[in-house]
């Protein structure tokens, strides 16, 4: 939602960001309009050039395994992907059994402790109590 | 990002909501690029057809007038673009004298409480601290 140094990195790099997020979306079975709505505005915030934007599409229907994407990545940019496939993760207001392995997998690559993890997906619920009080506001 | 319900309005007022997103973008004739990744992040998530993008980037190259934006934008789309334009406006940290004239016109448009503008601006504050949140926890995520 907030741009932040994810805009940095090069195409090589997001286009892999945006694959990962595509596998975790998948993991729970098909992909639904919400999860791609949501990796759609992820990839838009990263500018990433729209012929990637087409590739990452294409793994819509046969995600790319995990360990390919994560592999050769800096640590940096591994937690970067983990708290967005977090936020992927929650969109369908839970976790699902696979999502937390992969989400685990993740965080592994990432050099990030099982702790540290929980603590990453507390924030994303807290970010979901933000997010709902406009729509008080809006009424 | 998170829980949204701009893909699920149908597709003319996906279309009107991004065509609002793109005067707001332009209103002080300064794009920036926190701006930007805003703008597409929200283009991303509503989801339009390639025909649809292609047009909103003509009417970031040549702005529709505010009036004609909101000819075509009321109910939730209409909510929806206000609160997104809020977000955006306030993309690069300062919303400008134009930016809060043009929200209140769109918040006056949708017959929304007066104190509207102010409680979105407030609440979109309290998503950035959210948000600075996570990078502080992705600093202090090293084992």
């Amino acid at each position: 939602m907030f741009p932040d140094g994810l805009g940095q990195r090069s195409p090589q790099e997001l286009l892999r960001y945006a694959e990962i997020l595509v596998n975790i979306a998948a993991a729970d079975g098909e992909l639904v309009r919400e999860e791609i709505a949501v990796i759609e505005g992820m990839m838009g915030r990263c500018m990433i050039h729209p012929e990637s934007r087409v590739t990452v599409r294409t793994g819509f229907e046969q995600p790319i395994p995990l360990e390919q994407s994560l592999a050769d990545l800096d640590q940096e940019l591994i937690r970067y992907i983990l708290r967005d496939a977090a936020l992927v993760a929650a969109i369908d207001g839970s976790y699902d059994k696979k999502e937390i392995r992969a989400l685990k997998t993740i965080a592994k690559a990432g050099g990030v402790s099982t702790q540290q993890l929980t603590d990453l997906l507390d924030w994303v619920g807290d970010g979901w109590k933000w997010y709902v009080a406009q729509r008080e506001i809006l009424g | 990002m998170l829980p949204d319900t701009v893909h699920k309005l149908p597709r003319e007022e996906r279309f009107a909501y991004a065509r609002l997103l793109a005067y707001m973008a332009r209103i002080d004739n300064e794009l920036t690029i926190d701006e930007m990744a805003m703008f597409e992040q929200r283009l991303g998530t509503a989801l339009l057809s390639p025909d649809q993008r292609e047009l909103i980037r003509d009417a970031l190259r040549n702005p529709p007038t505010l009036e004609e934006c909101l000819a075509n934008l009321s109910g939730e789309a209409g909510r929806l673009a206000l609160r997104d334009s809020v977000m955006m406006a306030a993309a690069d940290g300062n919303v400008d004298e134009d930016e809060r004239e043009a929200l209140e016109d769109i918040s006056e448009h949708l017959g929304l409480r007066e104190d509207a503008v102010d409680q979105l601006l407030q609440w979109t504050v309290k998503g950035y601290r959210w948000m600075k949140e996570g990078y502080d926890i992705l600093e202090h995520l090293e084992e």
